[in-house]
């Protein structure tokens, strides 16, 4: 087997590009699509560490499960609040969103 | 004893002045129906109780008495109630009489039956239809009425005062009837006026008479008459312990005090200012109010206060200090009120004075001890001077009468001025002929007229104790029947003057019949006190069933009978003197070249300014103007309160208050603002600028706060895994 | 039933409040309404009074009705409530008075529901100092009294309203603050506020609170001259009275009604209730002094009174010199409560009748004549005697009757009952202040004359035609509001035992 590090530094990589997604990108579609990058990096971490720790147990896979499903639902209500927003301002920019400014 | 209704005397009236207050006040009718048929009720009630009074014997120690508690007073109380004594007997007789006969001529003085003229005004007095205060001027009547039969029945000196002042707002109600009335001069006064000089002057002797009662209840712990007039131990210990004032005993001072309450009611000197204005009354209110009843009762208490006033003296001896103060003002007053009734015009005013004068009679007999003269002349007085105020009244509504039908232009004259009248005898006989007999009564026509009686008995009465009393009442005596026969004269005698005189016609029957019967009184009342020790005609009436016991009779109240006086040619030598020769006089100066139309009088230009200080009473009006009316407003107006309370009081608070803005102020600026205030300030100014520098990071973007929050992220773990690794504590 | 009547006195207390919550529920437009249901609402308290009368036993003298709870337990003040006969004559005032006021206040157009929710706010005020038998609790409901009589002139008032009642606020509060000093002192050296126990501990205590620094004489003295003078400027006493003028002037006509109706009686209370049972030694040295303030205020209220050209201010200073009589009553029972002497001890308790009674009488007969001059004022639009010149009475006939009654009362005429308490009093003080009684008299010589000065400058004379067509007699409302004054001024006049036994046996009581 490939050792456990691998799978962390894969998931590491992954979080950190979707961190600079977040971070850096200009449309706002973009950083969700980081945010999901992020959350898929998590789910590599939960599903090594199911693997190589206790793979009989099945929480591990519940816990993956589990994180899909907010994935999920989180995706869907930001792809919500971003349309809702474009319909009101035709633009997608997440810098020029900044009502609550002091 | 049948004294259960007593009690019930003086209540028909009162109960009429209410039924007619609120409910008969638009009926004409029913209003006088009501207040006549209450009066005749206490009437016939009075006449029953006095027959009945008069059927006992020593009815003096027997009497009705009835009495409830009426104010708690610590762990005793005061007393209310009723008591019918020989005195109080007299007066029910004539009282009821004479306000039930005045009650009745109102119906026609009103002019009752006529119609409501739309020219007169409410509140002054009609021209020619009904009086629009109709109703009002019976219910004041009743409540008068009410007033006077109280005090007459009353057991103590309270309820006494309670009916004395009762009477006193009616008098100022009905001096003051014509409320909206105005003159064209000025100075003349006003009935309003009148009406409140009437009650301001009796006022200032209330005032006083008021401080007598609580003096007297303090000394005897009661204010019953039978307690403590009927009682020898009482009487003995007032008139022997010591009063506030040195040199006069309890009796002494309360007596001076109640006989100034007398002096301002009774309007003697020198309180009489009141009556002469009051004529501006209706005239059956100056023949009832002040004629017949109020101001008699003021001599009615002084009788009724006899036995204090003259605790401490017995016949023959020295006069006890209130004796002397009425013995002095009394007849004084009978002769200055009578030299100022020979000066005057209007037909009432004489009457006025003459009143006046005639109480003067009264008080000066209680001076010198003759109590049962002073009663006597009371009750024959009511008689003949109401005949006479009526009489007067008969012959104004007549004059107007004449005013008002006379052919040709209205003649505007004022119609109670004599010298504006004459001839009257023959337009209006039956008064004529009641005046006469009234007149003749006043002056004291000899033998057959009772003002002879009762003023031949206080002539001799003045003449067995006090000869200066006798001297000055026998002068009085003679101007009195001067002036009466100057008034006759002028009103009915010779040719009438004017038109308004020369078309007067007689008034109706509900005013001549009141008339008639005083008449009849005015000349037979007078037996009854006939003294016994009269030659001939005292033993004849003796005979006659005691037909002349009034001074056994009214003798009794006291708890020693008072001796008469032994009979003596010369007092009743002087009395027909005075009596026959004032009236010939002035029959002479008048009757005899009865006045032409505009002719003066013939007693000015010889008299010169005396007839002007007569005519003009001595100015004691303007004197009291000056000395008493405008101070009092001045005090009033200005020193009290102008300058006490606006000035010095509310001067020193508002000082107060400018001294506390003061240093109010100094607080708020110099400590406030500089040194408490400004701690908390420059701490919120320093937070202020906290904030003001770190609220940049809120710039409304996620990407931003995200990045700080990671950043926090990063710098928390950093110090946490230096923390782990040691490095850090 | 047996609540009712066990907690009587609390129910007449609080009542009005639950009135003034009831009038807060009704819609603010409803003009109607609010009227009807602020005077219902006071009817409750007033019947509730009417029944205490009738319930309570005139036997001896004592407090009935007595109620007790735990209230501020740290300084030992309870809620302690319950009458004698000084104080249910009061209450019985109180309850009477204040639903004829409401019909007054009913031509008043702006704002009704501040105005009645404040009149019977204030009327708790009134009920509780009556019944107070804790010196918090009297303390509490005497200021409690104070502010909604300050909106109501202040807000509802005449010209100078601001003036007056801030002056009246001000001047009454100064006074109050020393009642608060004194019940503090005595609270804390003797270690309860309860009065009744306070009147049989009080007067020989003699522990003192701060040992060394402050006797208890001092205590004592400074004690009881705060005392005299909270409630010397509430009766008013000369000279302390500039305030009365102004505020009666000032106030709307209700207003007036109550504040010389019941809020006077307030002071003159305090000192029955309180000054005499717990200083009597002092009030004895005192009672000349007051003596001659009370003649004073009589004749000179008397002077000015009848220097007065405004009707209202008349009857204002009208107030002063009838609360004078009874300031001289109060004095004389003062002389007798500190001294065993048996020497006049009768009159003492005629004089204190008699100066309860006034209380009572006076309430009554300055109502009714202040709601007099309100009823002029509504149609005339003036106070001002000159200008209103007279020739009314042909136009309001029935106005003038009433008037001409109410002044009467006012003047003191026998028959009526202004007379018996002021006879009583002089009777009383005669003895014990022979001098000072003689010259009250002349206050008693230009009572007349003020009363017939009013009369004639409203009533008499020709009739003016400027008043024509703006002078309606009265309504059935206001005949409604006056009637029952004018029935008790009779009754008590000629019949006053029913009143003047009770408050007799409290008397009693009092002097010793």
């Amino acid at each position: 087997m490939v050792p456990l590090s691998w799978y962390l530094i894969l998931a590491a990589a992954l979080f950190c590009i979707g961190l600079y997604g977040v971070l850096a990108r200009r449309n706002a579609i973009a950083v969700l699509m980081g945010v999901e990058l992020m959350m898929n990096a998590v789910i590599i971490n939960l599903v090594a560490f199911w693997r190589y720790i206790q793979p009989t147990l099945i929480n591990g896979q519940v816990f993956a499960v589990v994180v899909f499903a907010v994935a999920a639902a989180e995706a869907s209500v930001g792809l919500a609040l971003i349309i809702s927003i474009y319909r009101r301002r035709n633009s997608v920019v997440a810098e020029d969103m900044n009502l609550l400014k002091w | 004893m049948r004294i259960e209704y007593v009690w019930l005397i003086p209540l028909p009236p009162l109960l009429s002045f209410f039924i007619i207050w609120l409910f008969t006040n638009r009926s004409k009718t029913l209003s006088h129906t009501v207040a006549i048929v209450s009066m005749a009720i206490s009437w016939v009630l009075s006449v029953i109780t006095f027959l009945f009074a008069l059927t006992i014997e020593h009815f003096g120690q027997e009497v009705f008495e009835l009495s409830v508690p009426w104010l708690p007073t610590g762990d005793t109380a005061l007393n209310m109630g009723v008591l019918v004594d020989p005195l109080t007997a007299a007066m029910l007789f004539f009282v009821p009489l004479t306000c039930l006969l005045i009650f009745i001529y109102s119906v026609g003085y009103q002019n009752y039956g006529k119609q409501l003229d739309p020219h007169d005004a409410v509140g002054s007095p009609p021209h020619n239809g009904v009086e629009p205060m109709y109703s009002r001027f019976f219910a004041f009547l009743s409540l008068f009425a009410f007033g006077m039969l109280l005090l007459v029945v009353a057991d103590n000196l309270l309820l006494l005062f309670v009916g004395w002042e009762i009477m006193g707002l009616c008098s100022y109600l009905l001096i003051g009837f014509w409320y909206g009335r105005n003159y064209a001069d000025p100075n003349q006064i006003t009935p309003r006026q009148a009406a409140v000089k009437a009650f301001m002057t009796t006022r200032v002797g209330d005032v006083a008479m008021m401080l007598g009662i609580v003096y007297l209840y303090f000394q005897t712990g009661t204010l019953s008459f039978r307690e403590i007039l009927y009682n020898e131990e009482v009487l003995l210990q007032l008139a022997e312990t010591p009063s506030y004032l040195a040199g006069l005993s309890v009796a002494g001072l309360v007596g001076l005090l109640l006989f100034a309450g007398a002096v301002g009611k009774s309007a003697q000197f020198p309180l009489h200012v009141w009556l002469p204005d009051a004529m501006e009354g209706p005239t059956p209110v100056s023949a009832m109010i002040h004629a017949a009843t109020m101001v008699s009762a003021g001599v009615y208490a002084m009788v009724r206060m006899f036995p204090l006033l003259s605790a401490g003296w017995h016949h023959g001896g020295e006069l006890t200090a209130p004796m002397m103060a009425m013995g002095f003002i009394g007849s004084f007053t009978a002769l200055f009120a009578a030299t100022i009734a020979v000066a005057q015009k209007d037909v009432k005013k004489v009457l006025a004075y003459s009143t006046i004068s005639q109480l003067g009679y009264m008080i000066a007999a209680l001076g010198i001890g003759a109590y049962v003269a002073a009663a006597f002349h009371l009750i024959t007085h009511a008689f003949f001077k109401a005949l006479l105020f009526l009489g007067s009244g008969s012959v104004i509504h007549g004059v107007e009468h004449g005013m008002h039908h006379a052919p040709g232009a209205h003649e505007h004259l004022d119609p109670q001025d004599m010298f504006n009248m004459g001839g009257l005898r023959r337009k209006m006989p039956v008064t004529f002929w009641t005046f006469l007999i009234g007149g003749f009564a006043l002056a004291g026509f000899p033998f057959i007229t009772a003002g002879f009686w009762s003023k031949d008995e206080i002539l001799a009465d003045a003449f067995a104790s006090q000869q200066i009393v006798f001297w000055v009442l026998v002068l009085s005596a003679l101007l009195t029947a001067f002036y009466t026969m100057r008034q006759i004269s002028l009103t009915f005698l010779g040719e009438p003057r004017t038109h308004s005189a020369e078309h007067a016609s007689e008034t109706t029957w509900t005013m001549t019949t009141p008339l008639v019967i005083l008449a009849f009184f005015a000349l037979f009342a007078g037996f009854v006190g006939v003294p016994e020790s009269f030659p001939g005609l005292g033993e004849f009436l003796h005979n006659l069933g005691n037909f002349n016991r009034f001074h056994e009779f009214v003798g009794g109240t006291l708890l020693e009978h008072p001796e008469a006086v032994e009979f003596n040619i010369f007092p009743l030598v002087a009395s027909i003197v005075a009596s026959l020769g004032g009236l010939t006089l002035g029959w002479l100066v008048y009757g005899l070249n009865p006045l032409k139309q505009g002719q003066a009088d013939p007693l000015a230009a010889p008299l010169g300014p005396i007839y002007t200080l007569l005519e003009r009473k001595y100015f004691f009006d303007e004197l009291y103007d000056y000395v008493f009316v405008r101070p009092a407003k001045w005090i009033s107006e200005v020193l009290t309160y102008r300058i006490m309370d606006k000035i010095i009081i509310d001067g020193f608070l508002h000082g107060v208050a400018r001294a506390a803005v003061v240093v109010g102020n100094f607080f708020k600026d110099e400590l406030e603002k500089k040194t408490i205030d400004n701690p908390p300030i420059y701490l919120a100014n320093a937070i202020q600028w906290v904030g003001k520098s770190f609220r940049v990071i809120q710039t409304g973007r996620v990407q931003n706060y995200l990045l700080i929050g990671m950043l926090v992220v990063l710098a928390f773990s950093g110090v946490y895994y230096l923390m782990l690794a040691g490095v850090l504590k | 039933m047996s609540f009712v009547l066990d907690h009587l006195v609390s129910l007449v207390v609080f009542t009005p409040l639950v009135g003034m919550v009831a009038v807060g529920l009704v819609p603010n437009g409803q003009k109607q309404a609010l009227r009807w249901t602020a005077f219902l609402a006071s009817l409750v308290p007033a019947g509730l009074s009417i029944a205490l009368w009738f319930n309570y036993a005139n036997s001896g003298g004592g407090f009935q009705f007595e109620e007790q709870a735990v209230w501020y337990q740290a300084i030992n003040a309870s809620y302690h409530v319950g009458v004698d006969g000084l104080a249910a004559p009061m209450i019985l005032l109180t309850g009477l008075l204040t639903p004829l006021a409401i019909l007054a206040s009913f031509s008043i157009e702006d704002r009704i529901k501040p105005y009645m929710m404040l009149f019977l706010m204030l009327e708790t005020g009134m009920f509780g100092v009556f019944a107070a038998l804790d010196l918090m609790i009297f303390f509490l409901f005497y200021e409690i009294g104070l502010v909604p009589m300050y909106f109501l002139i202040n807000q509802w008032g005449g010209k100078d309203r601001r003036y007056a009642s801030f002056k009246f606020f001000v001047y009454t509060m100064a006074g109050s603050l020393g009642l608060l000093l004194s019940i503090q002192l005595i609270g804390l050296s003797s270690g309860t506020f309860d009065i009744v126990q306070l009147m049989n501990l009080w007067p020989s205590f003699k522990s003192e609170l701060l040992p060394g620094v402050v006797s208890i004489d001092t205590i004592k003295t400074v004690a009881f001259f705060a005392f005299c003078l909270a409630f010397s400027i509430k009766i008013p006493l000369w000279p302390f009275h500039t305030w009365l003028p102004d505020a009666h002037t000032e106030a709307p006509t209700a207003g007036s009604m109550i504040l010389a109706g019941v809020l006077l009686k307030l002071g003159a209370f305090g000192f029955l209730r309180l000054v005499l049972p717990l200083f009597p030694e002092q009030a004895h040295l005192y009672s000349p002094v007051l003596a001659t303030l009370a003649v004073l205020a009589i004749v000179l209220g008397a002077f000015a009174a009848y220097g007065q050209s405004d009707f209202k201010r008349l009857v204002a200073y009208s107030s002063i010199n009838h609360m004078g009589f009874v300031v001289l009553g109060i004095a004389v029972a003062a002389w007798a409560a500190g001294t065993s002497s048996e020497a006049y001890r009768e009159s003492a308790a005629i004089a204190g009748t008699g100066a309860v009674l006034q209380m009572f009488n006076h309430g009554l007969s300055s109502a009714a004549m202040f709601f007099l001059v309100g009823v002029v004022y509504e149609r005339v639009h003036t106070r001002d005697l000159n200008e209103i010149g007279g020739g009314i009475w042909q136009y309001a006939p029935v106005y003038g009757g009433i008037l001409v009654f109410s002044a009467m009362s006012s003047l003191g005429l026998p028959g009526l009952n202004g007379f018996v308490s002021e006879f009583a009093v002089t009777r009383g003080a005669w003895p014990v202040f022979t001098a000072i009684t003689a010259i009250s008299m002349l206050g008693l010589l230009f009572t007349g004359a003020y009363i017939l000065k009013a009369i004639q400058k409203v009533l008499h004379g020709p009739k003016n035609p400027k008043w024509a067509g703006h002078m309606p007699d009265m309504s059935t409302r206001e005949i409604v509001a006056v009637a029952p004054l004018m029935a008790l001024m009779l009754l008590i006049g000629v019949w006053p035992w029913w009143l003047a036994d009770v408050i007799n046996e409290a008397v009693k009581r009092l002097i010793g």
